[in-house]
């Protein structure tokens, strides 16, 4: 479904992304772990070309297009096939929840308002706000407005849904809703590439797991490989960092 | 012997300048059209990522910073017949109002240049990715969720221009254009320049009128377009 092949990516002297190849495959739930730094979310942004990547080659399906120089038209056609969920929800302020969910129907597809609501308010019920429809995010906490974020993606019915460490900004005893939100759209079958520090999703839920470490692709597998057999060094020390029970089972 | 200080000519001068307020509005609405067009031009040439035109945008921004409306009011009256006489054209049969409108356009244009700039800066990048994310053009995303919120920041802004272009109109009178100001000299004048502050309290209160009708005209807009800003307003 997305092949990505090659990605190379520079902010100035430092070299974020040295050449990374992916491929995800419809129903795929994808976690990225890796350290702060590691080029995680500028691999997502480049995939979306909110950050234009300095070489690399991407299929979407049938179309096959170049990262870095892909026109308008190509780059507006695969935002259309990708949803994004950001670390810090970027909702549009100055519009409803319901709004910020139908947005992209009315004005991007250009679906008449009734059906675009419906379909706004479907997935508003999905991630648990039915009650909140005419909230605007400012009277919504972290992890409401989040769940809007997802059903704003969700609402487009894209192919791949991208998410930017969904809970990283989110106070501790809100990740829980957000990470049950994304559980429940996994299990109806949604294809996911999730960057996130939460390990227990990507026990939970991946079946794939990439670790990632100083633009560089370390390791995948399935989490069980990931997790319980690490075979690179890398990936063995970003563990017992990152899971302290880790440890005792070396 | 006549008092120093008479109630009564508050009072009559006020329908005397009444009909006048006709000038002053039409040179701020002129000079604010203008200035806004001219003011979202270098804005724009401000926040472009090239360099040769956010030089000379930051040029002229300084430079009309820097002078005072008057003296940029003398510029434009006694400059421009200047430059332009040069090339053999005459401005002699031009009316005094266009001197003081470009004078007046220029500089609000610098402040709404700023206005706009500020406002444009104030919205988090944020909201321009999550539009093209859910599949919007530039223009649409500008259109639907820049704009409107950049609006609201920017509106006290044009606000506080707006007025002052109303208050640094009363200057076209120094080149003899008969606006609000102008006339409530030629008043003082009739009365052989007596009773000068009575005339200028009842010009004082129009003023003060056209501005509190500003503000409120503002805090409408304000109100329409702060949507999910509430919380910030009251």
């Amino acid at each position: 479904m997305l092949r990505i092949k090659n990605v190379h990516k520079s902010f100035g002297k430092n070299e974020v992304l040295k050449g990374i190849d992916l491929s995800i495959d419809k129903g795929d739930v994808v976690v990225i772990l890796g350290a702060s730094g590691s080029g995680k979310t500028t691999l997502l942004r480049c995939i979306n070309f909110l950050e234009k990547a300095d070489q690399g080659k991407a299929s979407f399906g049938e179309v096959d297009l170049d990262l870095h120089q892909a026109g308008k038209k190509e780059i507006q056609s695969v935002r259309k096939k990708l949803g994004f969920v950001f670390q810090n929800y970027n909702l549009f302020h100055n519009k409803t929840a319901l709004e910020n969910v139908t947005l992209g129907l009315t004005v991007g597809r250009k679906m008449p308002r009734e059906m675009a609501e419906e379909i706004g308010r479907k997935a508003l019920n999905k991630v648990g706000l039915s009650d909140r429809y005419d909230y605007y995010p400012q009277q919504l906490s972290g992890g409401q407005q989040q769940r809007v974020g997802i059903a704003r993606a969700v609402a487009l019915n894209p192919d791949i849904i991208l998410f930017d460490e969904p809970t990283s900004a989110l106070d501790p005893e809100l990740i829980g809703e957000v990470l049950g939100v994304m559980k429940k759209i996994a299990r109806e079958g949604t294809t996911m590439l999730v960057v996130t520090h939460e390990m227990s999703f990507a026990q939970d839920v991946a079946n794939r797991v990439i670790f990632m470490d100083q633009g560089v692709i370390v390791e995948e597998g399935s989490p069980r490989e990931i997790f319980s057999n690490p075979k690179e060094e890398r990936t063995k020390q970003f563990l017992r960092r990152i899971l302290p029970e880790y440890t005792y089972t070396i | 012997m006549e008092k120093y200080f008479d109630v009564a000519y508050i009072v009559t001068s006020i329908p005397l300048l009444l009909p006048y307020i006709e000038i002053t509005f039409w040179i701020t609405v002129i000079a604010a059209f203008w200035g806004t067009i001219l003011g979202l031009l270098f804005a724009v040439a401000k926040l472009s990522p090239y360099q040769v035109l956010q030089k000379i945008a930051a040029a002229y921004t300084t430079a009309l910073r820097c002078t005072p409306s008057i003296v940029l009011l003398f510029m434009s009256y006694y400059g421009i017949p200047l430059v332009l006489s040069i090339f053999n054209i005459s401005l002699d049969a031009v009316d005094k109002s266009v001197f003081v409108l470009i004078a007046f356009s220029l500089q609000f244009s610098n402040n709404m240049c700023e206005a706009f700039r500020t406002a444009y800066e104030a919205v988090d990048p944020g909201q321009m990715e999550a539009a093209y994310t859910i599949g919007l053009t530039q223009l649409q995303a500008y259109w639907h969720i820049v704009f409107p919120q950049a609006l609201v920041v920017a509106l006290p802004n044009i606000e506080n221009a707006l007025i002052s272009l109303i208050k640094e109109g009363a200057l076209a009178y120094t080149i003899g254009l008969i606006d609000l100001t102008g006339k409530a000299n030629l008043i003082i004048a009739g009365n052989y320049n007596s009773h000068a502050l009575e005339v200028y309290l009842s010009l004082a209160f129009i003023y003060w009128m056209i501005s509190l009708g500003v503000q409120k005209v503002f805090y409408r807009i304000a109100h329409i377009f702060s949507k999910g800003k509430r919380l910030l307003l009251s």
